[in-house]
């Protein structure tokens, strides 16, 4: 809860949630997304690398589903001779075993789906960020007349849907047909001209929160820290730039937490703009196999571990860039 | 028409369509005015949904937040647990889960109310677990002291405290699920995004997409900025001086 | 010619005047104690100086120049006068070191090594050598205040500032801190001192100036104003502070 702590009173910081995981103390955790990142990073290799030209919905998974689609048959086979409870545990262990032999069938589709979501959520909230800098700073320091478009600018993107956004971009401006005229978009591994489309719509949106984020960490530099740089002869674009935003970088850690979590989940929603991404292939499969409680699982499974995983990963960097007396444990 | 059906027959019907639709035009905010009942009454909707879920949310939030602080043993650990659960899952997902798979057959309106419900609850209980936590133990060591039980403590002295200082918290969550029911686009509720997007996907109107937007997403804004505000008067009037609530 | 030059400054936040016409000057290697009642405009008068508070007429002049003009570079004035905070404000971010050498890489345009080398000296000269490395949150009060000092003691200032160095220090850590004013004020510097702390100003400074409501009311060596004090505002003053602040020997 340090972003709600952190707020100063009277300030209602737009924040997005932590989702409160606590890591450091959970090997169970490492032990199931260390093999988890380990498939997936082998998985693109293999899928760009070895077999570039195969297309997605075809691609074959790396484990056997026989195994588990004989062994479903035989519980079933021993469950309709046995007697009635034992019967209903057997069938529904076989049950479970039809749900491993489809998720290992859709983990190719989920993989390429992921690589999506993880571009979107990544290139989105690095842009975003350097969008954000500036922006949060002149609304601090800025005069008038950088304050103000700023502020209206962040506004206007806080207070109205992301989904919303997307669709300005992609069907009110039809953003495509100028995207598709940039050359090397959707070429090899490139991002292709929706998923463009998807990044331009989260790095404005994420720059909004973000810069949010910052201006109230700036504001959480005590004043006498940017005093003192003036005081040794610093300019003022050097003292924020040296002195202020270190600082506030640093206090701002906990919120950008938030948002990358944010950006992994709501990247989701640039299915609705054709950008093929984890949710994106899971509907697609659903739509296919009618199996919407299967896939739906393994999407939420996947969702849940990249989360997690960019938790851990904040915690990771919070921890590097600590300096004794400054950032959350300090206030 | 459920846009979650066959996404990939309206875009591309849509998509197609726009070739010169960037241009704003008197006629196209025209079409926006004639069907302004039809958008209004989308806002409604939104603004329905936006209640019911924030009520869903802090019925089921508030008790899951106390039992997150004060709770032990299993029944913590599953609190804890779905919360982690809903906050580490997309909305998408979950109104997925509501609406495709839920079992009970639910109408639309129904389940995104669960699962904005739901989702904002697991938000609402770490904004409550918080504010709980922030009162100190202080406050519940002086009203033990003086005879409560461990139950009237928390409901006379902390809860109260807590929730005033949960008001920012609420705000915000509020606005965030304000703006979240556009996502349920997805199952095709008739709220404000999907009425806009039906709008200009008939036939012959794909020259009016960025004004419906615009139209839709100036609602929206209205709406959040409204929302905002009457939140903040009610934090002013339920301040107490000294306690950080007052602006 | 002095080194430092108030020529009738006023200056004014909002309604309020805090300074109603300051003139003095002081010459190089002086050490002028400003004493005074809070609210009187000490504070104020010293940071007018290198112009983090700009006044509203008078001048003041560096060196014969006057440094209030809308022409003066801050920058180039607040690196030749140094100034010393009453709350340490110690970057938080950067070590002892780093405090120090931000300056000289920023504004002189040292080389990272010949940056390193200049800030160890000005540590060592405050004695804090071996406290390099460590973060502000890491050292006693009087520790941060030496490296304040250090601090601006690297930039080579024609003139240092003390805004009440001492005042948020706890009693014992303050010796450390006044050993190491004194040891400047020996060595030639040029101070202006707001501070309360008698010892130090019956010893070292050379005039001390009593100012009440935004001026001057009494200015002269240290023997005049303790022992024969033209006011008799600045005698009872000068009683209160020396039963509060007298003990502490530098």
């Amino acid at each position: 809860m340090s972003a709600e702590a952190a707020e100063e009173p009277g300030e209602a910081v737009t924040t997005r949630g932590t989702i409160g995981v606590e890591l450091g103390r959970r090997p169970l955790f490492y032990a199931v997304l260390a093999p988890f990142w380990a498939w997936l990073l082998v998985r693109w290799a293999y899928d760009w690398v070895v077999e570039p030209g195969t297309n997605v919905t075809a691609r074959e998974p790396f484990f056997p589903t026989e195994p588990f689609v004989a062994a479903g048959e035989t519980l079933r086979g021993v469950a309709a001779g046995a007697p009635a409870p034992v019967g209903g545990v057997l069938d529904w262990l076989a049950g479970g075993f039809d749900f491993v032999a489809f998720g290992l069938e859709a983990l190719p589709q989920l993989a390429a789906g992921a690589w999506v979501t993880v571009v979107l959520t990544v290139v989105s909230i690095l842009a975003g960020l350097v969008l954000a800098v500036p922006l949060s700073v002149a609304r601090v320091y800025g005069t008038r007349a950088v304050r103000y478009p700023a502020l209206a600018v962040t506004e206007l993107v806080r207070g109205t849907p992301l989904l919303a956004q997307l669709f300005v971009l992609y069907f009110g401006l039809g953003l495509t047909k100028y995207v598709r005229e940039v050359p090397g978009v959707g070429v090899g591994v490139l991002p292709d001209t929706a998923v463009v489309v998807g990044l331009i719509g989260f790095t404005v949106n994420s720059a909004a929160y973000q810069s949010e984020y910052i201006r109230s960490a700036l504001l959480s530099v005590e004043s006498g820290q940017l005093t003192a740089g003036r005081a040794i002869g610093l300019s003022k674009v050097a003292a924020i730039r040296h002195v202020v935003l270190p600082q506030g970088l640093r206090f701002a850690i906990p919120g950008w937490s938030n948002e990358l979590i944010y950006l992994i989940k709501y990247s989701s929603l640039a299915s609705f703009i054709t950008v093929r991404e984890l949710f994106f292939r899971a509907e697609a499969i659903g739509n296919e196999t009618y199996l919407f409680v299967e896939v739906y699982s393994v999407a939420a499974l996947f969702y849940l571990a990249l989360v997690v995983s960019a938790s851990a990963f904040m915690s990771y960097v919070e921890s590097r860039v600590a300096i004794p007396g400054l950032g959350t444990t300090g206030r | 028409m459920s846009a979650a059906l066959a996404p990939d027959v309206v875009l591309s019907a849509v998509v197609g369509g726009v070739d010169t639709g960037v241009v704003l035009q008197a006629s196209d905010w025209e079409f926006v005015y004639r069907n302004r009942r039809f958008l209004l009454l989308g806002a409604g909707v939104t603004v329905a949904l936006t209640l019911t879920s924030v009520v869903l949310g802090l019925l089921a939030g508030l008790p899951a937040g106390i039992v997150e602080v004060y709770g032990t043993g299993p029944v913590a650990g599953a609190v804890r647990r779905t919360g982690v659960l809903l906050r580490g899952t997309p909305i998408l997902v979950i109104l997925a889960f509501t609406f495709f798979v839920n079992p009970v057959n639910l109408g639309a309106f129904e389940a995104a109310t669960l699962g904005l419900g739901l989702r904002s609850a697991a938000y609402q209980s770490q904004i409550f677990r918080g504010a709980i936590q922030s009162v100190g133990g202080g406050q519940m060591e002086a009203a033990r002291s003086v005879g409560m039980s461990q139950y009237e403590a928390i409901r006379h002295v902390v809860v109260p405290q807590a929730l005033r200082r949960s008001i920012p918290g609420f705000q915000n969550e509020f606005t965030i699920v304000l703006k979240d029911t556009s996502v349920a686009f997805f199952i095709g509720l008739a709220e404000l995004i999907t009425r806009g997007f039906n709008l200009f996907t008939q036939p012959g109107q794909s020259e009016s997409v960025l004004e419906v937007i615009l139209a839709v997403s100036a609602v929206y804004f209205v709406l959040t900025v409204l929302t905002n505000q009457g939140l903040e008067l009610l934090g002013r009037r339920f301040a107490i001086p000294g306690t950080g609530g007052e602006r | 010619m002095s080194l430092l030059e108030f020529e009738d400054v006023h200056q004014s936040y909002g309604d309020e005047e805090v300074l109603r016409g300051i003139s003095f000057g002081m010459d190089r290697s002086d050490v002028e104690v400003v004493i005074g009642p809070s609210g009187s405009g000490k504070s104020t008068m010293l940071r007018c100086v290198n112009r983090l508070t700009d006044i509203d007429s008078g001048t003041i002049y560096l060196d014969g120049e006057p440094v209030t003009t809308p022409e003066t570079d801050v920058n180039d004035l607040r690196r030749r006068v140094g100034m010393v905070f009453q709350d340490f404000n110690l970057f938080a971010h950067r070590t002892a070191l780093g405090n120090v050498t931000l300056g000289l890489r920023e504004v002189l345009d040292y080389s990272k090594e010949e940056a390193r080398a200049e800030a160890t000296s000005q540590l060592e000269r405050v004695g804090l050598a071996d406290q390099a490395d460590s973060y502000p949150a890491e050292l006693s009060g009087g520790q941060k205040q030496r490296v304040g000092i250090a601090r601006a003691l690297a930039m080579d200032p024609e003139l240092m500032l003390f805004d009440e160095p001492t005042s948020a220090l706890d009693p014992e850590l303050i010796g450390e801190v006044l050993r190491v004013m004194r040891d400047l004020a020996e060595e030639g510097m040029t101070m202006l001192c707001v501070t309360h702390e008698m010892g130090f100003a019956r010893s070292a400074a050379s005039t001390i100036s009593f100012l009440d409501e935004g001026r001057v009311v009494e200015r002269g060596p240290p023997e005049q104003l303790f022992e024969a004090p033209e006011h008799e505002r600045t005698g009872e003053f000068l009683e209160r502070l020396t039963s509060l602040h007298g003990g502490q020997q530098g």
